[in-house]
This record gives structure tokens, C-alpha cells and sequence, in this order.
């Protein structure tokens, strides 16, 4: 498991705060894991939750996602490509 | 004999891809080569593209060769796998090769790049066998309801005389669901609308389907989809209307989402076994308005809907109180269901299923919801007394059996149940347990 950066655990909390997974600790993140599916080793979201983390990172960040671009696809591996798309869509 | 396209005018848009429109014609010459390509040893289509236009053109290519098209319960692999199973002759229709598996299996070609059709307008028997589309069910094995050309016909002209003729129909639902194949497909084939071919998601993706359609406009949605737009709020182009179904849409969030983007919002109430029945505008009036010439019967084992084209009287899942002759109020549903993202289940099958998995050695699944009726996003919760097992082995082993929408959140490992005397769950005693 590779160490979590500042913006990674951010995202993080904000994604444990959205979709009220408790008892999911922040810190204890792999940022690689999948987001999607995966219940052992990532964090089994499904599409719904898809709609609520887009909303959560708009509010936060002002930044919106949108579905048709492959960019986005990839972002929704892991925390660590949502975190990158974020950043990269703050810039642009 | 009834048209494949009502009111067939070869040069008219049928639907709407990537911003450009497919006149009727041009449609009807892509599915007659698709038809033309099916083997006769595929009895039955299952229809899996996700691009609206791709499942247009292999629904309307079964229809042609007289192949019913199987509608899935749910778009998992193990209801794909369960439905192929009790289809064994049935071909998968897909514009994703992922799903084309199986040696019958055909990827579609997502092109309207042949001449026109020229000929007349096909027809079908009335009583033809279009479409069978299966209900999770609230007992366990998915239900499959037959749906001939006539039925699906029949709903599709019901909504055009309610909402209007010549409508541009952008759509948050799939087409195997039976809500979005009558909003959109059968609106688009016998109900005078264009449907657009995209499924747009996030709310930004809802803002460009509808920029890229020429007005009139309607947005065929859900709640959850819906509390997403309006809380997100992009910029959308002007709508005639708004549709919501699936889920009890809670009033203050219709209210907003009319005052948000301007356009009347609309409910429609049905079910996989009658189609839609009903309609109502919540922020005008709260009763249900049904459908002209439907009629609503309530004995004492339910209610049930009458209709001309439907074969049988249907008992409604929900309890209903009869106005007059037009409208009625729900009451309730009858059994314990949930609904989330347009799919439903009862709770005591989600139990079953958690107490099925090897080392479980009691658990249930509830509704933390205090106001169930109105939220939109019923996720059910559950507790577990399973000792061997961690917290995500549990969620993965559900995950293996069950549409992804009803895992269980949170799933809790707790030591024991707070059974009562007579084996019962008091739910009080439950939601203190989940929550403490």
C-alpha cells in the first residue's frame, strides 16, 4: 500500500462523509483500491454513489465531472485518480 | 396488424444520436439488415446495448423476425447469467463486445449509413410477443410479464395524449428498465416523440443531451437522479417537461426541481406487470390522475387495474384508495418492499440472502429510514452475527448475489440480535443496536 497524500486523505474523508460509510477510517486509505465493485480489498461503491461523490466534489471543490469523457472513467479507479482529476480540472 | 413506427413519415426523426438526428426511414433500413442477419436458432434477443439507439435497433430487428426481447431484472452478471440460463436459446444483442460472450452472440454496429427504406411501413400482429420483462419479485425468482406489440403500443399512446406530440426525450433510465423502454423507446416508436440515444448520468452530462436536442424537451429521470440536478443546478436549456418515476418523489424536492428549471414535473406510477397506469403533477395536485379508459377495482385481496389491452385484471403491488373514477391516493405498499434506483426487493429476501451465506449464523436487514415513504434513497442496512467472517468477506459474498444498489450500509457484525421472547425483532431495539 503506498502512502496517502494530503489531497488523497482529503478526498477521503470527503467521500467517507457523503456516502456515510462509517467506520472507515480515512487515514487507513489504499489509494490504488478500487472505488467500485470490490468489496475485500476496495471500497464497493456502486453507481448511485458515482452521482453523490460528483455532487460532494462540486460543492467542495467547484468542479464538475462529467460522464462522456474517459478521463473520468480512469478517475473513478481509485482515490488517487479522483484526486489527480480534481486537481487537473481546478487548473484547466 | 399494428405499424412498427406510428404514423410513419419516412424523412421525420425517430431519435437523436450525438447530436444528429436518424429519420425513420433511415432506421428502418438498419434494422431490417440487423433482422436479416439474426439466426433462426435464436428463439429470444437479449438486447444489452447501452446506447439507446443500439437497443432501438435490435428491439426493433427482434420484432421483425418475431423474437421476443428479454428485459433483465437487474444488469449484474449473475442476473445476466440466471436469465441466460432460463433462455438458453436466446442471443445477446450488445454495441459492447464485454457482453457478446456466448458463440450466437452479435455486436451491434451503431451506423445508419445504408438507403433509406423505401417500402411501406412493416406491421406486426397485435398480439405478437414483443418483450418479456422480468420484476426482481418480492418471493425470490424473478417474474417474468409478457408484453405484446399491442400492450406496449397501448401505453406509449396514452402518454403521447397526455404529454403532448413532437417531444425531444432525454432519458437518466436504461431502456431494459420498463419505465425508460415506454418513456423513451415505445414513446420514440408509437408515441409521436425523438428519443435521444445517450444516457446521460452526471448532472452535467444531463445539461449537454439536452443543449444538443432542439426544443420541445422532456427529461425522463428519478429521484435520485433528480436530487443530484437540482442540488448540482447546471444551466439547462428551457424544458416542457420533467419526469420523474421508480420512487416516491418527496414534495419539496418537486417543488424545487419545477422552480430550478422552470417546467412542470410530473410522476408516473405503474409497475413491470401493467406498465404505466398513472400520472399526477405532486406540486398541483397529489392524486394520482389515471390513464383515460383504465379502471381501478379494490376487494378485499387488493386492488386491480382493468384495461383493454391487457389480458387479465393486474393486482397493483401497492394498496390504493379509489377518489372517483379518475384519480386515487396510494396508501402504501402491501409488502415490505424497497426500492432503490428503480429496482425493488423485499426486505425478508435481502434477510434470506444474508442468512444463506455460509458461517451467518443470524442476521436481518432493515430499513434505517424513519420516513421510508418519502426518502429517496432507500438503502437498507443490516446486521449480522457472524463470527468467522470480517465486515467486507460478508459485503462480497452479498455482492456475488445481489443487485449492487441493495448492499447493505452499513453491514454490522454485532455479537447477537435483540430477539424477544417470541423470536421477533422489535425494530426500536434494531435501530438502537445499529446505530449504537
Amino acid at each position: 500500500m503506498s502512502s496517502l497524500s494530503t489531497t488523497e486523505l482529503e478526498l477521503a474523508e470527503l467521500l467517507i462523509g457523503a456516502l456515510n460509510l462509517e467506520g472507515r477510517d480515512a487515514a487507513a486509505t489504499d489509494p490504488e483500491a478500487p472505488l467500485f465493485g470490490d468489496h475485500e480489498r476496495g471500497w464497493g461503491l456502486d453507481s448511485i454513489d458515482a452521482l453523490e461523490i460528483a455532487l460532494a466534489i462540486q460543492q467542495r471543490y467547484g468542479v464538475e465531472l462529467r460522464s462522456e469523457d474517459e478521463a473520468t472513467k480512469r478517475a473513478f479507479a481509485s482515490v488517487r485518480g479522483l484526486a489527480a482529476h480534481v486537481a487537473s480540472l481546478r487548473k484547466g | 396488424m399494428l405499424a412498427l413506427i406510428h404514423d410513419y413519415r419516412p424523412q421525420a426523426p425517430l431519435l437523436w444520436l450525438e447530436g444528429a438526428p436518424v429519420s425513420q426511414a433511415a432506421f428502418l433500413a438498419a434494422a431490417r439488415q440487423l433482422a436479416s442477419e439474426l439466426p433462426d436458432a435464436a428463439r429470444e434477443v437479449l438486447p444489452l446495448a447501452a446506447n439507446r439507439a443500439g437497443f432501438m435497433l435490435a428491439f426493433a430487428a427482434a420484432l421483425l423476425r418475431n423474437k421476443p426481447c428479454l428485459l433483465p431484472p437487474a444488469g449484474h452478471p449473475a442476473a445476466l447469467a440466471s436469465l441466460r440460463a432460463a433462455h438458453p436459446s436466446a442471443m445477446v444483442l450488445s454495441d459492447q463486445p464485454a457482453q457478446c460472450t456466448a458463440p450466437g452472440d452479435h455486436c451491434l454496429r451503431l451506423a445508419f449509413d445504408l438507403p433509406d427504406w423505401t417500402g411501406p411501413v412493416p406491421e406486426l400482429p397485435a398480439t405478437q410477443l414483443a418483450a418479456i420483462a422480468y420484476t426482481s419479485g418480492s418471493t425470490g425468482a424473478p417474474q417474468p410479464n409478457a408484453k405484446t406489440w399491442a400492450m406496449l403500443i397501448a401505453t406509449a399512446r396514452l402518454a403521447m395524449d397526455r404529454f403532448g406530440q413532437g417531444l425531444h426525450i432525454a432519458a437518466t433510465v436504461p431502456a431494459q428498465h420498463m419505465y425508460g423502454l415506454e418513456t423513451t423507446v415505445m414513446m420514440a416508436l408509437a408515441g409521436g416523440g425523438i428519443a435521444d440515444a445517450g444516457q446521460p448520468f452526471f448532472p452535467q452530462d444531463v445539461r449537454a443531451t439536452l443543449e444538443a436536442l432542439p426544443a420541445p424537451r422532456m427529461l425522463v429521470t428519478t429521484p435520485v437522479h433528480l436530487r443530484a440536478l437540482v442540488a448540482a443546478a447546471p444551466a439547462l436549456p428551457e424544458l416542457k417537461l420533467l419526469l420523474s418515476a421508480t420512487a416516491p418523489l418527496p414534495l419539496a424536492l418537486a417543488q424545487d426541481a419545477e422552480a430550478r428549471f422552470n417546467a412542470p414535473l410530473f410522476e408516473i406510477y405503474g409497475c413491470t406487470e401493467a406498465g404505466s397506469i398513472a400520472t399526477r403533477r405532486p406540486v398541483a395536485d397529489p392524486r394520482w390522475r389515471l390513464y383515460p379508459e383504465l379502471k381501478l377495482e379494490t376487494l378485499a385481496a387488493g386492488s386491480f387495474l382493468h384495461a383493454d389491452y391487457l389480458p387479465d385484471p393486474v393486482p397493483l403491488a401497492d394498496e390504493v384508495e379509489c377518489l372517483d373514477g379518475e384519480h386515487f391516493r396510494l396508501l402504501g405498499r402491501s409488502a415490505e418492499l424497497i426500492k432503490v434506483a428503480g429496482k425493488r426487493i423485499a426486505l425478508a429476501e435481502l434477510t434470506q440472502t444474508l442468512l444463506g451465506i455460509a458461517g451467518v449464523e443470524d442476521g436481518v436487514v432493515l430499513l434505517p429510514e424513519a420516513d421510508e415513504a418519502t426518502a429517496v434513497n432507500q438503502r437498507p442496512a443490516a446486521l449480522v452475527v457472524a463470527p468467522g467472517l470480517s465486515e467486507a468477506q460478508l459485503l462480497a459474498a452479498l455482492a456475488a448475489r445481489l443487485d449492487p444498489v441493495f448492499l447493505p450500509r452499513p453491514l454490522k457484525k454485532v455479537a447477537a440480535l435483540p430477539r424477544n421472547a417470541v423470536g421477533k425483532l422489535p425494530r426500536a431495539a434494531l435501530l438502537e443496536l445499529l446505530h449504537g
